[in-house]
């Protein structure tokens, strides 16, 4: 008893030194310049109806009821959810197959490795345009097709409602399973090589060694590379806008290019506001459920 | 434990107060602030440019005259187009805006007028009372009359094709709307694609389709009082435009929504495809050794008992009411407006612009007469269908009109979708 009070005693008296004040201080500045002053402009713009020009006119909530009546906002909203599963996913599962496949140290692994991570030097937008013309309706897949004799099977891939997205999903992945690889290879190197040999000494199956040994030990890598993911397939805006621009009629729009377009042509700032702030409440949602399970998860383990 | 909450709900709650206050201070206002009054600050004239690399040069040699003449200073911005285009309206609304800025003539300008952004140019007019024809006087004015806006010039429209080409497919250009079948027929009965259009990137040009049909079937005072909201997408008048249209899809080629205008232009090109309606602004990007070979004929006609409208998008300048510098900025689009500075201009523009001041002398090569005389002779003369209707009615446009041409069948659902989408738009700004 006697020994603890001097000790909260100068605990309560210490006053940190200044510059942890401005190690604090400076960063919270800069964050409330650059994020929550145009955050919470962008909630409080949701409320209003503004065509960036004349006075706005307050409207209450009827930006977030027109959402749901708008058929552009709902396909906008189902393509975001197949833009998460589809690119999600198979970033996710691809990833970690190449991985897997490209851990081990033969000879010329290296090269595949890097073949595989080659996308990512390029812009999404030079990334965008090399696929254009990969989709192009005489381009290379379209040739290809012909020349195997599958005339049937040509589409105007980026022009057909029923194609466009899926083409733009493949272009997307294709830069990004390259990405995911490389997390999970360095979460791979990082394992200890005894553990795997004890289970293979105890007779497990490769299977088994993955489903049991691997992946408990990768957990915190997957943990970043679903983050990684999904904050990914939400902001994905890029790709969609440099190869269809949410054409043909709409049928490729994701929430965050019909933000743009009816922020910037259409001007309907206030209602663009109101799609912005669905993104944000999807993207916290999303993120604070899967926070709050991974550390949970941590906890008991 | 107890603490630690007492501390987030104390963060929580700070955070909700300060979103509360901040929320009513986002400048939404539209702010009708006046002309400066008194001289003018010091520095040089900002104009910001939306012209690209292959059209800045004619306006670079313009403001080098003027900064040698020694009655101040101007400085280009170039911005890229479509950035500037969707920049326009926070540049105007910003707290020190640039001074001058090249624009569109009729509503895109009005837009701004009636907000009290714009300059009043008036003066400006008068010392050139007699240099522009009437009609663009029109359309250099807000709602009340006032002159915002400030010509440099106009361009045709037409459909294009090779002179060679149509010889080789044994047709001439067509002048009325069955003739006009009659040549598609041909052509495609030849193997080529009759209409080629570039849509995947360019979804806006489909708009030149429905303007020119609406004119040669509803005239152009339908076409007016459709694009200000008087009439309705819905109605009987539409429909029959898009029924013309449906005639004209089997000739179209049938990848356009999957085609870039690029790849058009090189299709259109190499003979691929036959005829491109397309603004004269198009003509640069036809190779070189094909140029002599270009040619366009006026959209046909097909009602003949509605009078000839043509499009002849107008482009020049407009000026900040909020610049620091007014006299300077009067004195420079002054300068724009002659016929001396518009000659020089017109000469930088490879001979797709029709200066709009009527003393500038310009040699004007066999496709610039053609579309100045088509123009002229024209009964009612329109800007393009986004420029009258307003930038932001442009994308409920391009659904409608490339959702038709995937599903012609549809076109009652289009045509409810486009009015509800338009009238939004009007309810929103």
């Amino acid at each position: 008893m006697t020994t603890s009070t001097p000790v909260r005693e100068r605990r309560r008296i210490k006053v940190p030194p200044p510059l942890v004040f401005v190690l604090v201080l400076v960063p919270f500045l800069i964050e409330a310049v650059g994020v929550f002053w145009p955050a919470i402009q962008g909630i409080s713009l949701s409320f209003l109806r503004w065509n960036g020009i004349g006075p706005a006119t307050s409207v209450g909530v009827q930006n977030y009821t027109d959402l749901f009546s708008d058929p552009i906002f709902l396909t906008a909203l189902k393509n975001t959810a197949i833009w998460i599963v589809l690119f999600g996913g198979i970033s996710f599962v691809a990833g970690l197959g190449v991985a897997l496949l490209f851990q081990s140290e033969r000879r010329g692994v290296a090269i595949y490795r890097t073949a595989m991570f080659l996308p990512i030097v390029f812009s999404l937008v030079v990334t965008a345009l090399i696929w254009g013309a990969f989709f192009q309706p005489n381009g290379v897949l379209n040739n290809v097709l012909d020349a195997v004799g599958l005339h049937d099977w040509t589409r105007v891939w980026l022009g057909d409602p029923d194609t466009a997205l899926y083409a733009v999903i493949i272009a997307a992945l294709w830069r990004e399973i390259g990405y995911v690889m490389v997390l999970f290879i360095a979460g791979l190197k990082a394992l200890d090589p005894s553990v795997q040999e004890a289970a293979r000494v105890d007779g497990a199956s490769a299977w088994q060694r993955f489903r049991f040994v691997t992946l408990p030990q990768l957990r915190s890598v997957i943990m970043v590379v679903i983050s990684v993911l999904l904050i990914d397939s939400l902001r994905s805006f890029d790709i969609v806008w440099a190869m269809t621009g949410g054409g043909p009629f709409h049928s490729t729009e994701l929430l965050s290019t019909y933000m743009f377009s009816t922020a910037f042509s259409a001007h309907a700032l206030g209602y663009a506001s109101a799609i912005a702030v669905v993104i944000f409440v999807l993207a916290i949602a999303v993120i604070i459920s899967y926070l709050v399970r991974a550390l949970s998860e941590e906890k008991e383990s | 434990m107890t603490r630690k909450h007492t501390r987030w709900l104390g963060a929580v709650g700070s955070t909700v107060l300060a979103t509360a206050l901040l929320a009513g201070c986002v400048a939404t206002g539209g702010e009708a602030q006046g002309p400066k009054e008194g001289p003018d600050s010091d520095g040089p004239l900002i104009l910001q440019s939306r012209f690209t690399d292959a059209e800045k040069g004619g306006l670079e040699n313009l403001v080098k005259i003027f900064n040698d003449k020694g009655e101040g200073t101007v400085k280009i911005n170039s911005i890229p187009t479509s950035t500037f285009n969707q920049q326009l309206p926070s540049y105007l609304t910003s707290k020190n805006p640039p001074d001058v800025y090249t624009w569109y003539a009729g509503q895109a300008t009005r837009d701004f007028a009636d907000q009290n952004l714009l300059l009043n140019l008036d003066s400006v007019w008068d010392t050139h009372k007699g240099d522009f024809p009437e009609n663009l006087a029109k359309l250099s004015e807000d709602s009340k009359g006032t002159k915002v806006f400030i010509p440099t010039n106009n361009y045709w429209w037409g459909v294009y094709y090779f002179k060679s080409d149509f010889e080789k497919l044994g047709v001439t250009p067509p002048k009325s709307w069955d003739e006009f079948l009659a040549v598609s027929t041909k052509i495609k009965g030849e193997g080529v694609t009759p209409v080629t259009m570039g849509l995947s990137d360019n979804a806006w040009l489909a708009s030149a389709w429905f303007d020119y049909l609406d004119l040669r079937i509803n005239g152009a005072e339908f076409h007016q009082d459709l694009l200000a909201g008087k009439k309705s997408y819905d109605s009987p008048e539409v429909k029959k435009v898009f029924t013309a249209f449906g005639q004209v899809l089997p000739f179209m080629d049938p990848a356009t929504l999957g085609t870039t205008h690029n790849q058009a232009i090189s299709d259109f090109s190499q003979g691929k495809a036959a005829m491109y309606l397309l603004g004269a602004w198009a003509q640069p990007a036809i190779p070189a050794d094909k140029k002599n070979d270009l040619a366009f004929f006026q959209f046909p006609i097909i009602d003949p008992s509605v009078p000839i409208a043509e499009e002849a998008p107008t482009d020049g300048f407009i000026a900040s009411v909020k610049t620091t510098k007014p006299e300077l900025a009067k004195k420079f689009l002054d300068f724009i407006a002659s016929a001396e500075a518009q000659t020089e201009l017109a000469k930088g523009q490879d001979g797709t612009a029709l200066p709009a001041n009527l003393r500038a002398t310009v040699n004007l090569d066999a496709l610039a007469t053609q579309g100045k005389e088509m123009i002229q002779s024209a009964k009612a003369v329109t800007q393009f269908y986004n420029r009258d209707a307003g930038d932001a009615q442009q994308t409920p446009a391009d659904t409608a009109l490339t959702s038709f041409i995937a599903n012609p069948g549809n076109v009652d659902q289009i045509l409810k979708t486009w009015e509800d989408a338009a009238q939004k738009i009007r309810a929103n700004s």
